[in-house]
């Protein structure tokens, strides 16, 4: 009976989100950004790869992962950011601002269950709304593109878990504001906050660089790198029930708004402690099948026998290339095998009205059980050296041949255009117009 | 067996206080409702009649008071086993159809069919069965809101304003099946401005007042309070207020 009842909730909840016809746009418009993204990497990547007697890049270069998965799927990134939030605000808004959250509130269900329901049929329409992208998957298929399952998988959980972040952040906002237009305002607020952290941070190390790596974008970016970190799938997972659990927090309009603050304040109490042990986590795994975010397989065991700290002091700008280059090819790396590691970013902007003219500038310290050494370079082997060189271990093997084949592939978008831009909107209408009859 | 003790209040209410800000809603509301009778919340608009019902539905907190069925203390969460709230002039899920609304209560409740066919009748509602609720008229949306808290089986039923927006004769129509919704034992509280109305339908009655209850027994007991010898309930009102 009680189940029976739950799905009759659930049942309700999947209609309300098949007449919002905020959810039917977001599927027509994602269906054509994917096609678009789809169409242009397929484009591109026929280039590189040699298409039209062009000269072809380095095999190794050429990953579906860069160069078509990630720029097709990157549409859902936009609608996660621009379009999703808003449907996840419908289905909660609308029965405030009609009433019908009353009769909602009286049903015999409990609020966690009412707002599980919303929270599974978003998820659901989520994943509907990858029926283009998946599509596109299938098209590269039969193009004979190659997919590799692990890191494609990974890209798809960070998806699921940006939609969900997403949702959660929606249900959360309309349960707060008073109104839909309202819970927008506090959503979009907190997208472009969250990309002003990304953009101040980078490169600045401490604490607010801490804070960075769970934005959403930065987040979604190490799964668009074939990394999946558990520290982020875990922050991701509690700040996505957070909002769930807010707006059960503030939907409970029979408790006093004391209470209900009280509640909110013991809970972003919670959430944050969850996040902050969370992050400490370390275990991550390359899935992508060029290694790309793990050193040679000997220094990975050599590093790995080190047990003193590491402290890395590193005079560059934000702005400056060297530091984008170090971050990204060694000491993103590092973090994963080499644990303590403490790494403190000096500079500050080096042009402009606040360029600054340190006498250290462009150089790393290396400090090791007291013992410090100094050096300039940015480039992995160099820097691997120098870690050995303190620790006294000798540097290993690095004569293993990287046999990553790299998978050029020079065709064309067959079908894509009239998939994208014709069947899959016509699709979309017809199912709209069917489901409301 | 009933598990419950046999009492005559099947609801008491003692010193319901709300405030918004620093207003006053309710003060020391206090009143008790019997089993099986139909009571009539009358008071001007903004007597507190709305806020009353959402704080004994468990919709909105209260400061201060307590709220018993069958003499047993209800918390907020706990009042939606007992007593079912249909608020007035809302508008609840425009885009689903009429039809759609009825087998979601009926299937929510697991009421039976023969139930909701039987509603179907005297709220005209099976000429609107296929509307959306959104397009529907003010009376329409009325007699199907009162449908869908006619399908759940909470003891009590808390209608705010059903008659408003009917016309004469469906205003006769929904009189006689709250009646019989009634002698089946359910007890109703209406809450209602029309003092004409009030006095046709309801057993007995409580008369709110800038949020504090003046009143409160049958006709013939407000006139005694009111000392009245003759008049009907606006004279009571009045002269009570």
């Amino acid at each position: 009976m009680r189940l029976r009842s739950f799905l009759q909730l659930l049942s309700k909840e999947f209609r309300e989100l098949f007449s919002s016809r905020a959810f039917w746009i977001m599927l027509i418009i994602v269906g054509a950004l994917v096609g678009h993204g789809f169409i242009t990497a397929i484009e591109t990547y026929a280039e590189v790869s040699g298409n039209g007697n062009g000269p072809a890049a380095l095999p190794q270069g050429l990953t579906p992962l860069d160069g078509i998965l990630v720029p097709t799927w990157g549409a859902y990134d936009l609608a996660a950011t621009l379009l999703f939030p808003f449907v996840a605000i419908r289905l909660v808004a609308t029965e405030k601002e009609s009433g019908a959250l009353k009769l909602l509130l009286q049903l015999p269900h409990s609020l966690v269950g009412k707002v599980s329901t919303k929270a599974l049929v978003l998820i659901s329409g989520w994943v509907l709304a990858w029926l283009p992208g998946l599509a596109a998957f299938a098209l590269w298929k039969t193009y004979g593109g190659h997919l590799y399952t692990p890191e494609t998988a990974n890209l798809l959980l960070g998806h699921f878990l940006r939609g969900l972040l997403s949702a959660g952040v929606g249900v959360g906002a309309a349960a707060l504001a008073e109104s839909a237009s309202s819970a927008a305002i506090v959503t979009l607020g907190l997208t472009v906050g969250t990309w002003a952290l990304d953009f101040i941070a980078a490169g600045r190390g401490g604490l607010l660089q801490q804070l960075a790596n769970y934005t959403p974008t930065a987040a979604l970016r190490s799964f668009e790198q074939g990394l999946l970190r558990l520290n982020t799938v875990v922050v991701m997972l509690a700040l996505s029930l957070g909002g769930f659990v807010v707006a059960a927090i503030w939907l409970h309009t029979g408790r006093s708004f004391r209470i209900r603050l009280l509640a909110t304040a013991a809970l972003v109490v919670m959430v944050a402690g969850v996040c902050v042990a969370g992050a400490r986590l370390r275990s991550s795994w390359d899935l992508s099948e060029n290694r790309r975010n793990s050193f040679y397989v000997a220094d990975e065991a050599a590093l790995r026998k080190i047990s003193v700290p590491l402290k890395l002091t590193v005079f560059l700008a934000p702005e400056d290339p060297r530091l984008t280059d170090l971050e990204q090819t060694v000491i993103k790396k590092l973090r994963r095998v080499l644990t303590p590691l403490q790494v403190d970013y000096i500079a500050n902007g080096r042009t402009g009205l606040f360029e600054s003219s340190e006498d250290h500038y462009g150089e790393i310290w290396y400090e090791m059980g007291g013992r410090k050494v100094m050096d300039r370079s940015t480039i992995e082997e160099v820097v691997l050296d120098q870690i050995y060189q303190l620790a006294g271990e000798p540097t290993p093997d690095r004569s293993e041949a990287n046999d990553f084949p790299g998978y050029p592939l020079a065709v064309q978008p067959r079908m894509a255009a009239l998939i994208f831009y014709l069947i899959w909107p016509l699709t979309v209408v017809l199912s709209w117009w069917l489901l409301r009859r | 067996m009933n598990p419950y003790p046999v009492v005559s209040e099947l609801l008491t209410v003692k010193g319901l206080t709300k405030k918004f800000g620093a207003r006053h809603v309710l003060s020391d509301v206090s009143f008790n409702v019997r089993f099986g009778e139909v009571l009539g919340l009358i008071g001007p608009n903004g007597a507190g009649k709305t806020t009353l019902f959402e704080c004994l539905a468990g919709l909105l907190s209260c400061d201060a008071g307590n709220v018993k069925f069958r003499e047993t203390n209800l918390t907020a969460s706990q009042r939606k086993e007992s007593l079912f709230y249909l608020p007035d002039a809302i508008v609840p899920w425009a885009e689903q159809s009429v039809k759609w609304a009825l087998h979601f209560f009926q299937r929510i409740y697991g009421q039976s069919q023969a139930r909701l066919l039987k509603l179907l009748v005297p709220l005209r509602l099976e000429e609107i069965e296929r509307s959306r609720l959104g397009t529907l008229s003010k009376g329409e949306r009325k007699r199907l809101i009162l449908a869908l808290g006619l399908l759940t089986p909470q003891p009590l039923l808390l209608l705010d304003e059903p008659f408003d927006g009917l016309d004469l004769r469906q205003t006769r129509d929904v009189m006689s099946l709250v009646r019989e919704e009634a002698a089946s034992g359910r007890t109703l509280m209406l809450s209602i401005h029309q003092l004409v109305d009030a006095g046709r339908v309801c057993d007995r009655l409580v008369l709110l007042s800038d949020g504090r209850t003046v009143g409160e027994g049958t006709l013939t007991e407000l006139r005694a309070q009111a000392n009245l010898t003759e008049g009907g309930l606006e004279e009571i009102f009045l002269a009570l207020t």
